[in-house]
């Protein structure tokens, strides 16, 4: 389920397969008011994906 | 919060008094605000009288002794339903307190009850579709948003039905409802106050911290509660200042950032001016100030959804699952967002984040603290999706959140003061940033700030 940025344009069929993956059982109406926030959460994602960054994941933030 | 604390110690007022007037003033007014979902009128005047008693004795007294107080509904209280703001916990009753609930109540304070909020935290407007979306006291004609994600505790203290209220902010929600209901609040460095018993909204970056008039009263109510809990292993062992007399009205030979690109210059015209007023003030009394500029800032939106949104859905994962209906519609569209966001993505940004969080450590190689606006913008209307800026028209949520999110990522402390108010007598807030663990620095320059302005003392005009 990664996206890559050239990735098709999400359709509500694709988007109940990629729910269904996840145990999500979602009505055409719910799948048709969500696409347009994913697809939001996509492009703010593929911003971030290539970025080059060397840091290790901060799991612990400000425990001195 | 402290002259009644000072009063009552001194019995030139009696905690039965100080709590029946508040619970006089809710019900006279709590029906328009509703800033409430639980009044625990019995238990409240029970403490009280149990106050008084301790006061009468002469026994010794917690800093907070009959000061009454009220709880975000995500703090657990035990014996008394802890909703999140949702019907899917409507009738939750915990076994114990959160942490800071416990902490609170050592310290003498009594909780007059459980406060509004959106709806399990995951919004910034504290709307509510089950309890009803609180009203800013500040506009009495128009139904304002209070600011969220703890309306509740916004309204509540600015209607003066509530002397100091704790709140929550994941990505804003204690600054935001402090900025557009004219309060001081204090987002503290993650790991100086106790999650344990708190409802989580996303773990790594939730915050517990108080909502006051003044930066005074946020200090006094932030020591009993911060330090080491053996109860969330991601509090620190440093030991916890006295934030009190940390407040010396000084701010002579403090060195101040600006912080200009992605902050300062997109807010509004209103809110820039405020917040120029302000630093120039500081600067007035001897403290240096710089323009600031956080280059890797403009990816904490980005940073922020990776991480947020499936913490957020790996929580609550199971009753989308199986309870989905009894959500509202936002939020559970927001909560099934992070089912599409992979374990890769996550981890993407919490490497950036680290990033993020050098960046902020780095400035303050040379600076002391961080002045921001909280927000660009003033109290939207409720039900109002976009707002203007200059000649942009932007979505409310995001633009709510633009300037406190950076530091839900990065962990550092924040409070939020006023620092003026619109032609509409709509209250702005000035942000202040710190040091990890350094809330002491960041609760003096409020003070100091506050010693020389009185747009904390202003009242709203619905309560007051």
């Amino acid at each position: 389920m990664r996206y890559s940025p050239g990735m098709e344009k999400l359709t509500v069929d694709t988007l109940r397969t990629l729910a269904r993956a996840q145990g999500l059982e979602l009505t055409d109406a719910e799948l048709a008011a969500l696409l347009p926030l994913v697809e939001g959460g996509r492009q703010s994602l593929a911003a971030i994906r290539d970025l080059p960054v060397e840091s290790e994941p901060a799991s612990q933030f400000r425990i001195f | 919060m402290t002259e009644l604390a000072r009063m009552i110690a001194g019995k030139k007022v009696s905690p039965v008094e100080v709590v029946q007037a508040h619970l006089d003033r809710i019900a006279a007014i709590d029906g328009k605000l509703k800033s409430y979902i639980t009044v625990m009128g019995d238990s409240a005047l029970a403490a009280a009288r149990a106050a008084e008693a301790a006061v009468q004795s002469g026994a010794s007294l917690g800093p907070l002794h009959g000061v009454p107080v009220g709880l975000k509904d995500l703090y657990c209280t035990k014996g008394v339903k802890t909703t999140g703001g949702s019907k899917l916990l409507g009738e939750w009753v915990p076994a114990e307190d959160a942490t800071v609930t416990a902490r609170l109540a050592a310290a003498g304070a009594i909780c007059l009850g459980k406060l509004n909020m959106h709806e399990f935290a995951y919004g910034p407007e504290g709307l509510n579709p089950h309890y009803g979306t609180p009203w800013n006291p500040w506009d009495v004609a128009t139904h304002r948003i209070c600011g969220g994600s703890s309306s509740g505790s916004g309204a509540s203290v600015a209607a003066g039905i509530c002397p100091g209220a704790l709140g929550s902010d994941t990505g804003g929600s204690i600054r935001i409802p402090a900025s557009l209901c004219g309060l001081s609040g204090i987002k503290p460095t993650y790991g100086r106050v106790s999650r344990a018993g708190v409802l989580p909204l996303a773990w790594s970056m939730d915050h517990v911290g108080p909502m006051c008039r003044s930066a005074a009263d946020c200090a006094l109510m932030l020591a009993p509660m911060a330090g080491y809990d053996p109860r969330d292993p991601t509090t620190s062992v440093l030991p916890v200042p006295n934030y009190g007399a940390a407040l010396s009205g000084q701010v002579k030979g403090l060195r101040i950032g600006l912080l200009r690109t992605f902050f300062l210059e997109s807010a509004g015209a209103v809110q820039r001016a405020a917040l120029e007023a302000a630093a120039k003030l500081l600067e007035g009394q001897g403290a240096t100030v710089e323009p600031v500029d956080l280059k890797k800032v403009d990816l904490a939106p980005a940073v922020s959804h990776a991480v947020l949104a499936p913490e957020a859905y790996a929580y609550h994962e199971e009753w989308l699952k199986t309870r989905a209906a009894e959500y509202g519609p936002d939020v559970r569209e927001r909560l099934r967002l992070g089912a599409f966001v992979t374990g890769a993505e996550y981890l993407k940004g919490q490497r950036l984040r680290a990033l993020l969080r050098d960046e902020v450590d780095q400035a303050f190689a040379k600076l002391d603290v961080l002045l921001a606006p909280t927000t660009p913008v003033e109290a939207t209307a409720v039900g109002q999706n976009e707002v203007r800026i200059g000649d942009g028209t932007f979505p409310v949520r995001p633009t709510l959140i633009r300037y406190t999110r950076p530091f839900n990522l990065t962990g550092h402390p924040a409070a939020s003061v006023p620092c003026g108010f619109t032609a509409e007598g709509l209250p702005i807030g000035l942000q202040i940033v710190g040091r990890p663990f350094d809330e002491a620095t960041v609760l003096r320059v409020a003070d100091a700030y506050q010693r020389l302005t009185d747009w904390h003392t202003r009242r709203a005009p619905l309560g007051g």
